[in-house]
């Protein structure tokens, strides 16, 4: 944790280290070409809990998102500077294959992006690509398996067969989850899951995130600040590339310790 | 004549005129600014421009294409009047003969044909008698050049009078008329003031006409005049225009294709089952009644048959090569490699046809007879369906893989973004996920690049040979829908002969064929991108 940056953007809650930290992020830099986008970010993301990145568009929280499962590296001119570390892990080594490191940290995106497959195809898909599955019916099992803890199973049991593009969109999303569960990961990234969703599937999917808590590690970046008070337990402010302010969520939504955080909490900007 | 030259330029100098006009009055109205114009000046001077433009530059374009069927038709009615008094005469003295006489009553009275052709031919002969006999005093007699001209223009069977004409015409300006004779060059000399006069008049007319334009126009250019939408709207109907010509050509060839067609399926007594899946295909009808043994067996089948074959085999080059250089292309390559590959690929597609026909002929075709010689085929020849279908495969290589690289570039990122996400390869996103989702723009771009391949001609004119075989050996040679047509048409031709319009209906069935080809490749293509807007 050395760092003595005048811009350190360090920031460590007493509340984080009762939870058991999963994700540590030290001192992380990420450009884009000349253009930095994310200076020196520095936090510990507890296990079994929920932490929400906020702040307004373009400050960066997606970005930081997607260094902890190397996402940034499909986008030709990323270049991430730091250590992350998944249980003490180095994700950002040269040793760490991004295909085995993605198994174990999952993501959904913002638009529900199901596979041009089937239902069963779309959930099985990580499973076959990783060799989760011994057999037919170990596979059925787990995107049974996956599909209840998501929620969705009771919809879509009697349709398997039929594409995933079919669905609704909150389904979608939800059948995105299920996919995302089926190779069973540690963590689960989501970048704005519900923005492209209406307010009863949005209530849905934030059920749902609230029960995965108790088995994963989960991120979540979100617009909307309700959002981020009702599911998560920590939350993050990011602005203009900086983390401005880590802590546990009430307290960051109650009594913000800096006044950028005051005000985009309160309305005044973003 | 220079006269036309000269007055396209007098109209270029009034239409430019006339905008200045158009704008300075518009100015003027608007008082330096205190008043508001409805539209900025220059919409006025386009406003004044067009309407002396538009109206007077039609009219030139309608004397172009009409004044000499003006000037013909006074002509003719010249002629007429000028033959009057003889006509008259040659009617009276037909009317007294007694010979004539005779031979009428012999057509009206006998129900048998001999005798009515016989009768006939006796009018005709004498009525030609008679009218050499008029003309010959009337010219002894000092009648007018233009009046003998008339009487013999008169007695003309119709279809010589076009002659006639054209020879006057053709004496009258310095062109090469087929026969000279005293009343061509009668008509002749009648021809030219017609003509200057026709000329000129156009063109004075036209000039009155773009001037009425400008004055008319100008005295509406006001304040509140909407010269802005006046100009729009105009130039709305001349894209409306530009459009109607494309759809007016396509209705055209297509409706031309359908009668010749229509006059080929009359020729074999509309045997259309026998055309359609006749097995034999040999065009050669007899030209003279005595020749014997040609009949022409119109049996389209060995055509399809070929074209069908050197399709498949050139789709199965162009197939896989331009989809995998696509995924290569879209998925695998840096920005760097795309921007040089892909435009030396497009390269591919800018050579000529009839480049690829001699590569194919001269260069694929004798390796490939020689390594059907080396395995064993020793029957192999150099024109065949497969050195035909390989070299066009390369050709529509482009097509496929610049449409695919299209389709696969459409397939969203956050598909790509998913698959990635869940731990996929690269090879793995493109094989399960971006072909799965692209597959319908593929297979519509396969489908065009089909239509294209069907539609060549000059590969497999030169390549594939021009025996209608119907075989299902690569190695032999076959023919093709498009070199049956190449072959029908050109050289000597008669145009009413069932081999020439066998041709037509050659196209048209080419023509159905893509057609539909096109409107489901399209269909396809459309359909999958609703999926992902």
């Amino acid at each position: 944790m050395a760092d003595s940056g005048t811009r350190s953007s360090t920031v460590y809650h007493d509340a984080a280290k009762t939870l058991q930290g999963k994700i540590t992020l030290d001192g992380v830099n990420v450009f884009y070409g000349p253009k930095q986008a994310i200076h020196d970010v520095s936090m510990v993301i507890p296990d079994r809990s929920v932490t929400a990145f906020i702040g307004p568009s373009g400050c960066g929280k997606s970005t930081i998102l997607r260094t902890i499962n190397r996402m940034n590296e499909t986008i030709d001119i990323a270049r991430t500077e730091g250590s992350i570390r998944i249980d003490g892990d180095e994700v950002n080594s040269k040793a760490v294959d991004p295909v085995i490191l993605r198994a174990r940290v999952g993501m959904v995106f913002q638009k529900p992006n199901p596979f041009p497959k089937s239902i069963y195809d779309n959930v099985a898909y990580g499973p076959r690509i990783h060799g989760l599955a011994s057999g037919k019916r170990d596979l059925d099992a787990i995107v049974e398996t996956s599909l209840k803890k998501a929620g969705l199973w009771d919809e879509v049991a009697d349709r398997l067969d039929q594409p995933g593009t079919g669905l609704s969109g909150g389904q979608q999303q939800r059948l995105v989850i299920a996919r995302a569960i089926a190779v069973s990961p540690e963590v689960i990234l989501m970048d704005e899951p519900c923005s492209a969703l209406d307010p009863i599937a949005t209530a849905k999917i934030e059920e749902l995130i609230d029960e995965l808590r108790e088995n994963y590690c989960i991120v979540i970046v979100t617009h909307s600040m309700a959002q981020a008070a009702r599911v998560s337990q920590m939350t993050a402010f990011f602005h203009m590339g900086d983390l401005v302010e880590y802590g546990p969520t009430e307290d960051i939504f109650t009594n913000p310790h800096e006044p950028r955080t005051q005000d985009y909490i309160t309305g005044r900007f973003g | 004549m220079p006269i036309n030259a000269l007055i396209l330029l007098m109209m270029l100098v009034l239409i430019s005129a006339a905008f200045y006009v158009g704008r300075s009055r518009a100015l003027r109205a608007s008082g330096r600014g205190s008043i508001s114009l409805h539209s900025l000046p220059n919409y006025h001077g386009y406003f004044v421009a067009l309407w002396t433009g538009v109206p007077a530059l039609l009219l030139m374009a309608a004397m172009a294409v009409f004044g000499s069927s003006i000037s013909e038709s006074v002509i003719e009615m010249r002629l007429n009047q000028a033959a009057a008094p003889l006509a008259a005469d040659l009617e009276a003295q037909l009317a007294e003969d007694s010979l004539i006489q005779s031979a009428r009553r012999t057509l009206d009275a006998s129900a048998d044909v001999n005798a009515a052709t016989q009768a006939r031919a006796a009018i005709q002969s004498r009525r030609t008698a008679i009218a050499d006999s008029i003309a010959d005093t009337a010219r002894e007699s000092g009648a007018s050049g233009l009046a003998l001209a008339g009487f013999e223009y008169a007695n003309l069977p119709p279809e010589r009078r076009g002659l006639f004409t054209n020879d006057a015409r053709a004496l009258a300006f310095n062109g090469q008329p087929s026969e000279i004779t005293p009343a061509i060059e009668a008509t002749a000399s009648a021809f030219r003031p017609v003509d200057r006069i026709v000329r000129y008049g156009g063109a004075v007319l036209a000039i009155l006409l773009a001037m009425a334009g400008l004055a008319w126009s100008r005295s509406r250019v006001k304040a509140g005049f909407r010269a802005r939408n006046r100009v729009e709207a105009a130039f709305m109907g001349f894209l409306m225009f530009c459009s109607g010509i494309a759809i007016l050509t396509t209705i055209g060839i297509v409706a031309s294709l359908l009668f010749e067609s229509l006059r080929f399926f009359e020729a074999i007594n509309w045997r259309l089952d026998q055309f359609l899946f006749g097995t034999q295909w040999s065009p050669q009808t007899a030209i003279r009644a005595e020749q014997v043994g040609q009949t022409g067996a119109f049996g389209a089948v060995p055509l399809f048959a070929g074209t069908f074959m050197i399709t498949i085999i050139a789709i199965l080059v162009a197939g896989p090569i331009g989809l995998f250089a696509a995924i290569y292309l879209s998925e695998y390559a840096g920005k760097r490699t795309r921007k040089i590959v892909k435009p030396v690929m497009e390269i591919l597609a800018g050579i000529p046809t009839v480049v690829y026909g001699f590569f194919a002929l001269l260069t694929v075709g004798p390796a490939i007879r020689a390594a059907a010689q080396f395995v064993g085929f020793e029957s192999a020849v150099t024109q065949s369906a497969l050195s035909a279908g390989l070299v066009m495969g390369v050709m529509i290589i482009p097509f496929v893989s610049s449409l695919s690289d299209d389709v696969i570039n459409a397939v969203p990122q956050t598909l790509r973004d998913g698959a990635y996400a869940m731990g996929a390869t690269k090879s793995e996103t493109v094989k399960q996920v971006i072909l799965p989702a692209a597959l319908p723009g593929i297979v519509g771009a396969f489908l065009l690049a089909v239509s294209r391949a069907v539609g060549e001609t000059m590969i497999v004119v030169m390549a594939a040979g021009q025996g209608a075989n119907l075989t299902a050996n690569p190695l032999e040679s076959v023919t093709t829908i498009t070199v049956q047509i190449v072959m029908l048409l050109t050289g000597d031709q008669e145009f009413d002969s069932a081999k020439t319009l066998s041709a037509f209906a050659l196209g048209l069935v080419l023509f159905i064929f893509t057609l539909a080809l096109n409107v489901i490749a399209l269909r396809v293509v459309q359909r999958y991108r609703e999926k992902y807007d």
